[in-house]
């Protein structure tokens, strides 16, 4: 069953009074419990991509579908509501509040919900349970690694249970040991809660974890399988 | 020293970046400035009208304990016995150069509210005019003797309405033409009308009697002659001051009471020394990088310290020199009238005065030094290893 | 975790920062609060007066005195329901220095145009009753130890006997208090004598009264009693102003100079400061923040509620801020009150000194919130996220 169909999608911008072509005519289907990395090199589409799919970039023409609903032409409260109910973000630099503690950072998606504090507090500690962080739980980000905040962010992107993950070079930050244990846990979230993911990557050992690679070119796929 | 002129060229170069900041702290400090000039303007007015009216070798002299003019009480005889007292300055035909004089409080309108004010109607007697130093008819004649006629001091016409000379005024049920103007030179003696004692005697059901007698003392031995002739004649019982210590002593109430104004500009110093403190604190935290790269290749933290201390002191400077502009030019000799020691009002007129503007020049620059301190410390200290971020 | 806790730990992101900004939007207050509370002080006398209560003067000037014949032809007046007159009397105790501010008065008739003005009933027999009787205010009282039965000398600055003596004795024979009004206690700070006491032994100056109180049947009538007494002393040598008691009073207030406008131009430099300070401030510190803005955009956190946590930075701070600075004014008037209450009477910070404050409050935050929260509401993610 397909999570996202895109329609002839295309993304142009001007730069300098100069118009500058993203890519052109794109169709692409991503079916639910997919792990997909895209590649490619710097300026070939892919965080734009990525920010369409998470509705917090529009495209120029074309469609968007996920679950059957079209989020292309949502407005931007309703774009809002559907980030907060369907997708978690987790980003190359963490992006965590320095203001905040983990377990704080961790509760700020469900300040969307209805929750009652005490469900909060649940869902927090099974979060951070699951990412393996529970102990740090009242640290704040500058008291950790950063492959310990990016286990916060990863906790923050599923804490309010969303169906896809969209994840921007999350490993771009960290050293290969962090970066193998955060892909691990991604792949896990993938297999055992059956999150879809999509990750733009630049590495090709990261991408190695995904269940398929797509290249991204000059707006153009190239899929290539995965290792696994 | 090179290294501190390229600091604070690199620290000043980058104030258009923070230029609400910088400009947020200027104003403030221009209008703590400003507030504390505002008050001494007055002060200084209010003291210079005062101070400049009371002369040295002219005496006043009232009832025993009444203080002031308008308390005091004095009969025809009274004033024929001081006029033969010694010390006293003489002129050519053998007469007394003295005045004895009486006032009445009359309501004027205040050109600026518009209410009815208190204005002294003195009745005087010839040697009034010599015994006021530059006494001058600015316009018009003086009084007739015995006409219902008067003269008005520059500052009642500048404050008050309807006392233009050629017109007529009415004080109570007495209808007066005001024929002349005249000046001191802006003592408070501007601030009053006059004509001729007698006329006020018999128009406002005065009798023959008088407040105060007022003559010119004959040398630095007059006063103590006068005092002592006083002391030993049983018929008389007065006080005898100075002039000049007469008005120094009502001056004290009204410069205390704007005094505390000045107070009021020292609390709004410490938040505006909060104010440039937040603005030098980012100005280092916009810059830590820079700063830290500088210091990484050889440059000294004292550098850094200077080149913060004296975008701070720049800033509250410039900000102090705005707000004694903004005073000279808005103030500076505007007129103003309050209610003075002699229960009338006294038109004075607002002086800026070179000493103040050095008072707030130094406000401006404590609020520079104070502010600008912990974060010219902080800029000195910052980690070398932040180049790195 | 709810929003208040969001926008109090972005508030105090920068300690110091965060620190200075209060103390300025304190001092800013502290200014207005102790400012608008003298004010309030000094228009005690107009705020007090009653709207039916009327006083005729000389119209020369309130201090040149009326012929005591005035008395009895105003209270005859139509529309006066009660009149009262009373003189100058220039006293001190003790020393010249130490003003002692006495009228000379019918006191029971005093007592009557003035019903705040309160008194045992068996002191006010005795002062009604007894002729050198002296009714202390309690202010004026405490100021100089007196007490009840005391005798004591009041000297004039001004009157002497026939005797030649300045000296008036007294029997101390009651104490008067200001009836406590909402919010503020005006000080009794005067005494009063009998008038044919006063005037009985003067040198000169007899048979002369300073002005008269009246108490009118309405405010309605006010006007017309107003015309008919001066219209009845017109073009005699002592003609009348009759205004009312407040018109009269403020007219002497404004002889002190604007005092309204020194004390608005005081409190505008000083809010004109901190709205430049704290709105300069506000915006960087958002601006600072714009890529945490663009995170919580992105978990889908709605434009409005951005708008509202920014915004509520701004509430916070200044509300916070000017609550401390009325709540340090109200400490430096209590500690001032001890050595000023015998002039201004206890001082305390009035619910309208309050109302107007948090209205001040309110605008500072509006226009020192809405430019950032309205930055902050408009970020465009993918904009913020190409800052790196």
């Amino acid at each position: 069953m397909n999570l996202y169909t895109l329609r002839d999608l295309s993304k142009r911008y001007s730069r300098g009074g100069e118009a500058v072509t993203i890519f052109e005519g794109l169709n692409m289907q991503i079916a639910q419990g997919d792990f997909i990395a895209i590649m490619g090199p710097s300026g070939s589409g892919k965080t734009t991509l990525l920010n369409m799919l998470g509705g917090i970039d529009r495209p120029s023409s074309g469609t968007i579908e996920c679950q059957g609903e079209r989020i292309d032409n949502l407005s931007e409260a309703r774009l809002s509501k559907w980030r907060a109910a369907h997708v978690g973000f987790i980003f190359q630099f963490y992006n965590l509040m320095p203001t905040l503690n983990a377990a704080q950072n961790v509760e700020l998606p469900l300040l969307l919900t209805k929750l009652s504090p005490k469900q909060r507090k649940e869902h927090i500690a099974t979060a951070l349970d699951i990412v393996g962080i529970s102990d740090r739980a009242k640290h704040y980000p500058r008291q950790l690694s950063g492959g310990q905040q990016q286990r916060v962010a990863i906790a923050r992107a599923i804490v309010s249970d969303p169906k896809v993950l969209l994840c921007d070079e999350p490993t771009g930050d960290l050293d290969r040991v962090s970066a193998d244990s955060v892909l691990e846990m991604l792949q896990l979230l993938n297999s055992k809660l059956n999150k879809t993911i999509i990750m733009v990557t630049h590495d090709p050992a990261a991408a190695k974890y995904a269940r398929r690679e797509l290249r991204l070119d000059k707006g153009r796929f190239i899929e290539q399988e995965s290792a696994q | 020293m090179r290294q501190t002129l390229a600091v604070t060229a690199l620290n000043i170069k980058s104030i258009p970046q923070r230029l609400g900041m910088s400009l947020a702290t200027v104003m403030s400090v221009a209008l703590v400035v400003a507030v504390m000039l505002g008050f001494m303007a007055l002060t200084n007015g209010f003291a210079a009208t005062l101070n400049n009216a009371g002369s040295e070798d002219v005496a006043i002299i009232l009832r025993a304990g009444s203080q002031a003019e308008l308390n005091s009480g004095l009969s025809r005889d009274d004033v024929v016995l001081i006029e033969t007292a010694p010390g006293i300055v003489r002129d050519a035909e053998d007469r007394p150069v003295s005045s004895a004089e009486l006032y009445v409080v009359v309501d004027g309108i205040k050109r600026s509210s518009q209410t009815e004010a208190n204005l002294p109607l003195r009745g005087v007697e010839e040697g009034a005019e010599r015994l006021r130093q530059g006494f001058t008819l600015v316009e018009g004649r003086m009084f007739a003797p015995g006409a219902a006629e008067l003269i008005v001091g520059e500052g009642v016409g500048r404050e008050f309405q309807g006392f233009d000379v050629g017109s007529t005024i009415r004080l109570g049920s007495n209808v007066w033409t005001i024929v002349g103007k005249f000046s001191t030179g802006g003592t408070v003696f501007d601030s009053e009308l006059w004509t001729e004692a007698g006329v006020l005697q018999n128009l406002y059901q005065r009798g023959a009697s008088y407040q105060s007698v007022r003559v010119k003392l004959d040398g630095p031995e007059g006063l103590s002659q006068l005092q002592d002739y006083a002391e030993n004649e049983p018929r008389l019982s007065l006080d005898i001051i100075t002039e000049k210590q007469y008005f120094a002593d009502q001056a004290v109430g009204m410069t205390r009471l704007i005094s505390a104004g000045v107070a009021l500009a020292y609390i709004m110093a410490i938040g505006a020394l909060a104010g440039a403190w937040n603005t030098m604190y980012s100005s280092v935290d916009a810059r830590v990088h820079e700063i830290a790269t500088l210091r990484a290749i050889g440059f000294s933290g004292g550098s850094a310290f200077i080149g913060t201390m004296l975008e701070s002191l720049m800033l509250a400077a410039i900000g102090g020199l705005v707000g004694a502009i903004a005073v000279y030019v808005i103030f500076d000799g505007m007129s103003a009238s309050t209610l003075g020691g002699g229960f009338t009002q006294v038109v004075f007129s607002l002086s800026l005065t070179p000493s103040s503007i050095i008072s707030g020049m130094i406000l401006a620059i404590f609020v520079g030094l104070f502010g600008g301190l912990v974060p010219s410390i902080r800029a000195a200290t910052v980690p070398l290893l932040q180049v790195h971020r | 975790m709810n929003d208040l806790t969001l926008m109090w730990k972005n508030l105090f992101r920068k300690k110091t920062r965060a620190i200075l900004l209060l103390i300025s939007i304190m001092i800013a207050f502290f200014i207005y609060a102790a400012l608008f509370t003298m004010n309030g002080a000094l228009n005690a006398g107009v705020q007090s007066a009653k709207a039916n209560r009327l006083v005729t003067v000389n119209s020369i000037n309130f201090t040149v005195s009326l012929p005591f014949a005035y008395y009895n032809r105003v209270k005859s007046v139509e529309g006066v329901v009660d009149a009262a007159h009373a003189s100058w009397f220039g006293g001190y105790y003790k020393e010249p220095v130490n003003q002692f501010q006495t009228f000379a008065t019918d006191p029971e008739a005093y007592l009557n145009v003035y019903p705040e003005l309160i008194t045992s009933p068996e002191e006010r027999a005795a002062f009604i009753n007894t002729r050198d009787c002296l009714a202390v205010g309690r202010e004026l009282a405490t100021m100089n130890q007196i007490s009840l039965g005391d005798r004591i000398p009041v000297m004039s600055n001004i009157f002497s006997k026939q005797d030649g003596s300045r000296s008036w004795e007294f029997e101390v024979c009651a104490i008067m208090d200001y009836e406590p009004e909402t919010g503020r206690d005006v000080p009794a700070n005067f005494a009063l004598m009998h008038y044919d006491y006063y005037n009985e032994a003067l040198a000169f100056n007899r048979d002369m009264l300073g002005w008269i109180v009246i108490l009118t049947e309405d405010v309605s009538v006010n006007d017309a009693v107003s015309r008919t007494i001066d219209e009845m002393f017109a073009n005699s040598p002592y003609e009348t102003e009759t205004s009312t008691e407040a018109a009269f009073g403020e007219a002497f207030l404004s002889q002190l100079g604007n005092i309204g406008l020194m004390l608005s131009l005081v409190v505008g430099a000083a809010f004109v400061t901190i709205l430049m300070i704290v709105g300069t401030t506000m915006v960087l510190a958002i601006n600072e923040r714009i890529k945490e803005i663009a995170v919580f955009k992105t978990l889908g956190f709605p434009a409005p509620r951005i708008f509202r946590m920014v915004m509520g930075e701004s509430l916070l701070l200044c509300f916070f801020g000017g609550f401390l600075g009325i709540a340090a004014a109200q400490g430096a008037i209590t500690l001032i009150n001890p050595v000023m209450k015998n002039v201004l009477g206890e001082l305390s910070i009035s619910w309208d000194a309050m109302g107007y404050g948090a209205l001040l409050m309110l605008g500072l935050s509006l226009i020192t919130g809405l430019l950032p929260a309205f930055s902050a509401m408009n970020v465009r993610i993918v904009t913020a996220f190409g800052k790196h």
